[in-house]
């Protein structure tokens, strides 16, 4: 495949998909992997947990792992593609549904008590639930294949639930863990 | 009480805070805290609301907040500068942090050090679920949708599109508010 052609790929894959997240992303990342790793093969399982812990760790919103997705498919292609690809993706899952959000919030005042919202509102609650349960159990199987790693995971998942201390001094420790090499792949 | 609507450019500058604050997360309690409590664009109710349409509606929640921010006080080109706001410059950065990692990834220190923190952000993202269910934890409804949606995915290994069509329009119809004891009685 050319560099193009992945371009076009890429695109019309996140385009597709932006409109099918519920509360707020996370719930395509099973999506993600399935597609980038599986259908297109634009990157491998490791590169995956890897790219999604840039996107955790880095400032701004954790949806732009998109574009490390993009930049990773357009990588093989040289440096120009692998950069060109990954803002084309990032902007093609953001196009649809910000249109939508656009259109919502000029006309949330006339929506705001049609049961239709309501519905919406209480019902899709459940499913985004189960979603993200499902989206936790393949970043988990994609990321770890040892017991330390899985050790390190559940102590962070507990840490998350029950403290308010910033991820990123997990991700500092669990880095120093990896280093030592006592977290290995 | 309120601050004058702002322009563009405020709306820009705003989002950018915003975003550059939420160094590893939290960008909903850092975009209430600079929007109602530093600048004061809006009051906390109304932010509140907003919070709640952009849950609701497809796409990133903190970039749908940036638009319907934006869209409220700006139209259109006040949805531009807030993305735009909240996204280039994390996003450079984050690319030029993506070329670094494709460039060496494969030396074996930067891939040892990555392995732990693979680690540490998959107990994040195994977080994300637990977070949210003790919302509803007492609707044995709600419950039901969600296991058999992860078993849906988990199990039968169906796609994610067609679970959200079919589980979100069951979940909706099952949802869908009902008038309590005469249909007449809001007549």
């Amino acid at each position: 495949m050319s560099g193009f052609d992945t371009f076009w790929q890429v695109i019309k894959t996140f385009l597709g998909l932006s409109l099918f997240s519920l509360g707020g992303g996370n719930t395509l990342l099973q999506e993600y992997h399935h597609l980038s790793v599986d259908t297109y093969h634009w990157i491998t399982n490791n590169q995956f947990a890897d790219l999604y812990a840039l996107a955790e760790a880095a400032p701004g919103p954790s949806s732009m792992i998109v574009g490390l997705l993009g930049l990773g498919a357009g990588w093989p292609h040289g440096v120009w593609w692998a950069l060109a690809t990954g803002v084309a993706a990032e902007l093609a899952v953001l196009l649809p549904s910000t249109l939508l959000m656009v259109a919502a919030a000029l006309s949330w005042s006339k929506f705001k008590d049609a049961p239709l919202r309501v519905a919406l509102e209480r019902g899709l609650g459940p499913i985004t639930l189960g979603i993200l349960f499902s989206v936790g159990l393949t970043v988990l199987r994609t990321a770890d294949h040892h017991w330390p790693a899985y050790i390190v995971s559940f102590i962070v998942c507990a840490f998350m639930l029950f403290s308010r201390i910033s991820p990123l001094y997990f991700m500092a420790v669990a880095g120093l863990l990896g280093g030592l090499g006592i977290i290995q792949r | 009480m309120l601050a004058p609507p702002p322009n563009r450019r405020a709306l820009f500058v705003g989002m950018l805070q915003v975003a550059l604050s939420a160094f590893g997360g939290g960008l909903s309690a850092w975009s209430q805290r600079i929007v109602v409590e530093q600048r004061r664009w809006m009051s906390n109710e109304a932010f509140l609301t907003g919070l709640t349409v952009a849950r609701l509606f497809p796409g990133p929640n903190q970039i749908n907040m940036a638009v319907y921010i934006g869209a409220l006080f700006r139209g259109l080109a006040g949805v531009i500068a807030s993305i735009a706001g909240m996204l280039i410059v994390p996003f450079c950065l984050l690319m030029l942090l993506g070329l670094f990692y494709f460039k060496s990834h494969s030396l074996p220190a930067v891939d040892h050090v990555l392995t732990g923190v693979v680690a540490a952000a998959a107990g994040m993202a195994l977080s994300m679920g637990f977070k949210i269910l003790h919302e509803y934890w007492k609707d044995p409804l709600a419950i039901l949708l969600a296991l058999l949606t992860f078993l849906a995915l988990q199990v039968a290994h169906f796609q994610l599109i067609p679970v959200v069509l079919v589980g979100g329009s069951v979940a909706v119809a099952l949802y869908w508010p009902r008038a309590k004891g005469s249909t007449l009685d809001k007549s």
